[in-house]
């Protein structure tokens, strides 16, 4: 994409907005697709299905749920999605381009650029400033200093810590800390936002201000995927995915 | 509720999900790895200063391999030099005509030339007389006597027989306050001597040179009178050459008697004829004729092998020289790869617990998007600035111990800008060796697995 693209989407009403520009086969907004996927875990002596053919459909802009209890295989799922892990069998289309067969490189590559991802533990550089967090899917996506800057304080300005920017994690409370890792998440314009237990780590109070930042960015028009076992966070999204057994037991829009 | 549906959207922007990300082709080129390898830098840096005592302990072995090389290195070069100075001072023209090879290196050759007949004056004669390209000659004995003067005493002081005065101009030295003897006083055997700048340092400490001229100093028993004082030669090896004293030869024969047969171990008082040529181009033609000389006089012919005498030049010395060093350059370097082996495992056991202690880290950036080779490139950087860093270290503390040895000894220090760069250099490619595998296994690790790592 050219400066003058960026530009242009950055002078639009949020930064992180996305345009719902229907394609001209009708299908691009099909953002994931997954078919018919299992991932089976060789144990040695036996082999452990933890998922066995998966297959759902979500649309940009979508805000979904997945649920399930532990050992349900919506972590492994929840891997399969980010492409950190890729799938025993099946196919995965992610963002019109079949990620089921990538390598190590090639992964780390559609990480970058379609998926941001968002932790229970907010997994950010202990030894960097929040600055330098959020400019870190940039660095490997080759943005060049001043320009990584200025988009790494946009994205702070998004989640509202502009002004904590040069503080480091242990300096910043729960919530500032998750709100650094979505302005992380969110720097790089990804196709989709991949939360796992986003408020595992965080108070009731902490935890609402968090899925009210969610909901925002949905509004925006971002494609949102969060994992959870909790109900009532769940009960935020707007489709909820239930995973049993490596299995989808239930697929169900409820707004 | 947000609608999902795209109808309900105006095409206002272009599409926005591929806004920021550059093309794979572009992402690969030089300036855009730059980025990558930079935050490498400063995350190497950052590590390294968070763990300044393991920083340092890693540094050991690198830092004395390093300082090895660059000492040794540093102080032969300034032996070299003043080794180049010194031979020089006599420089290319001369050669020696002696009974034994200043350098034997077996025991057959040691009996062998003991056998051979003494160097006699009238060998010297003959060569003056017989050499016509010989444009200087002389005859030089050495000894070793006890020195007083009041109660200044020194048991072993250099002392040098010479004539002609010609012998002075042979041996390169000149004079500072007095005169060299005349040639008169040569030939008639007068107790006179010149001495050399450390006889006036030790013997008449609180006189100058020109004070001490016209005194009378006790060599072996014997009184001479100082009649001139010599320029300071410098030391060689942390061997003074200013502590000798010169007399005329007929005086020494007088007063020592002509001790050329003391021992086999014994050379004092041993002749040695000194020939000196106009120029360097004549060299060989003088030592032809001189060669001819005296093989005649012992009577060789054309099928004996052995000469009987030993025409030498300079030239041994610095042969010798040479072969010393280098067999001292040889042991360094021996030394020095030890040491860097040893600090390159050391640097490898590091980086293998850095890259553990990081896994998270790891984790979290093969999550944002980090390839293997920028996951590969930061650890190798880290291996590499930490060899680096010893190397400079090494390189610092091998010139300030070559500066220690070069006060204690005496020689110029040459401080040479390659033997650093060479240090560093090599310490730097023992860090890219010892972080490969570190580096490697770092860049492999599954981002989920690294993920849950704490």
């Amino acid at each position: 994409m050219t400066e003058a693209t960026v530009a242009t989407s950055q002078e639009s009403a949020g930064v992180f907005a996305k345009s719902k520009l229907p394609s001209s086969d009708g299908k691009a907004d099909v953002l994931i697709g997954m078919q018919n996927i299992w991932k089976t875990y060789d144990m040695g002596a036996e082999k452990v299905h933890a998922l066995h053919g998966v297959s759902f459909e979500v649309h940009r802009g979508e805000y979904v749920a997945i649920t399930g209890p532990s050992g349900s295989g919506k972590s492994t799922l929840m891997n399969l999605i980010g492409c950190l892990d890729t799938p025993s069998q099946g196919d995965y289309w992610l963002n019109g381009k079949n990620v089921s067969e990538m390598d190590d490189d090639e992964l780390a590559r559609i990480r970058n650029q379609e998926v941001g991802f968002v932790f229970q533990t907010f997994n950010l550089l202990a030894r960097a400033t929040a600055l330098h967090n959020v400019e870190l899917p940039l660095i490997y996506g080759g943005i060049p200093g001043g320009k990584r800057r200025e988009m790494a304080k946009q994205a702070l300005t998004e989640v509202d810590l502009v002004d904590r920017m040069m503080h480091r994690p242990n300096e910043l409370s729960g919530g500032q800390r998750q709100r650094v890792a979505i302005a992380r998440a969110l720097v790089n314009h990804p196709s989709i936002l991949l939360a796992d237990e986003p408020t595992g780590a965080l108070d009731t109070h902490t935890s609402y201000d968090i899925m009210n930042l969610f909901e925002k960015l949905h509004e925006e028009g971002n494609t949102i995927i969060l994992v959870t076992h909790e109900h009532d966070i769940a009960a935020r999204a707007h489709r909820v995915i239930s995973i049993r057994d490596g299995l989808i037991e239930k697929d169900e829009q409820i707004r | 509720m947000f609608p999902r549906s795209n109808s309900l959207n105006p095409p206002l922007e272009p599409p926005a999900e591929r806004r920021i990300a550059l093309p794979a082709r572009l992402r690969s080129l030089p300036f855009f790895r730059i980025i990558a390898v930079w935050e490498a830098f400063l995350v190497a840096l950052g590590s390294l200063r968070q763990n300044k005592l393991r920083t340092g302990l890693t540094l050991i072995g690198i830092v004395v391999g390093v300082t090895a090389v660059i000492a040794v290195v540093t102080i032969i070069k300034g032996l070299d030099q003043t080794v180049a100075q010194t031979f020089s001072s006599q420089g290319s023209t001369v050669f020696t005509i002696s009974k034994r090879p200043r350098v034997i290196t077996s025991r057959e050759d040691f009996i062998k030339f003991n056998r051979r007949k003494d160097i006699t004056e009238d060998d010297a004669q003959a060569i003056f007389r017989l050499c016509n390209t010989c444009w200087r000659a002389g005859l030089a004995a050495n000894d070793a006597v006890p020195v007083k003067r009041g109660n200044q005493k020194a048991d072993t002081v250099a002392l040098r027989a010479i004539a002609p005065t010609a012998m002075f101009e042979i041996d390169a030295v000149t004079i500072n306050a007095g005169r060299f003897w005349s040639e008169t006083e040569g030939n008639s055997g007068q107790s006179v001597c010149v001495v050399g700048s450390d006889i006036i340092t030790n013997f008449f400490p609180y006189e100058s040179p020109e004070q001490a001229v016209g005194q009378d100093l006790w060599a072996g028993g014997h009184r001479y009178r100082i009649v001139g004082v010599l320029q300071p030669l410098g030391k060689i090896f942390g061997i003074s050459r200013d502590e000798r004293i010169f007399i005329p030869f007929a005086t020494y024969k007088k007063d020592y008697g002509l001790n050329v047969a003391r021992g086999a171990f014994n050379t004092s008082g041993a002749l040695v004829v000194f020939v000196q040529t106009q120029s360097a181009d004549q060299l060989e033609t003088a030592e032809d004729q001189v060669r001819a000389v005296m093989r005649n006089r012992r009577g060789k012919t054309f099928k004996d092998a052995d000469d009987g005498f030993a025409l030498e030049t300079e030239d041994v010395f610095l042969n010798l020289y040479a072969s010393a060093t280098s067999n001292i350059y040889l042991v360094t370097i021996g030394v020095a790869a030890i040491s860097l082996v040893v600090g390159g495992i050391v640097v490898m056991n590091i980086m293998l617990v850095s890259v553990t202690e990081r896994t998270k880290e790891i984790g979290i950036r093969k999550a944002v998007g980090a390839r293997r080779k920028d996951i590969m490139t930061q650890f190798l950087i880290e291996a590499v600035m930490v060899t680096a860093i010893g190397g400079a270290f090494g390189v610092l503390t091998g010139f300030g111990t070559a500066w220690l040895i070069a006060l204690a000894i005496g020689f110029p220090l040459l401080f040479s800008i390659w033997s650093a760069v060479l240090g560093v250099g090599v310490s730097s490619i023992v860090g890219v060796i010892s972080g490969l595998w570190p580096a490697w296994r770092a860049s492999r690790l599954d981002p989920i697995e690294a993920l849950r790592a704490e």
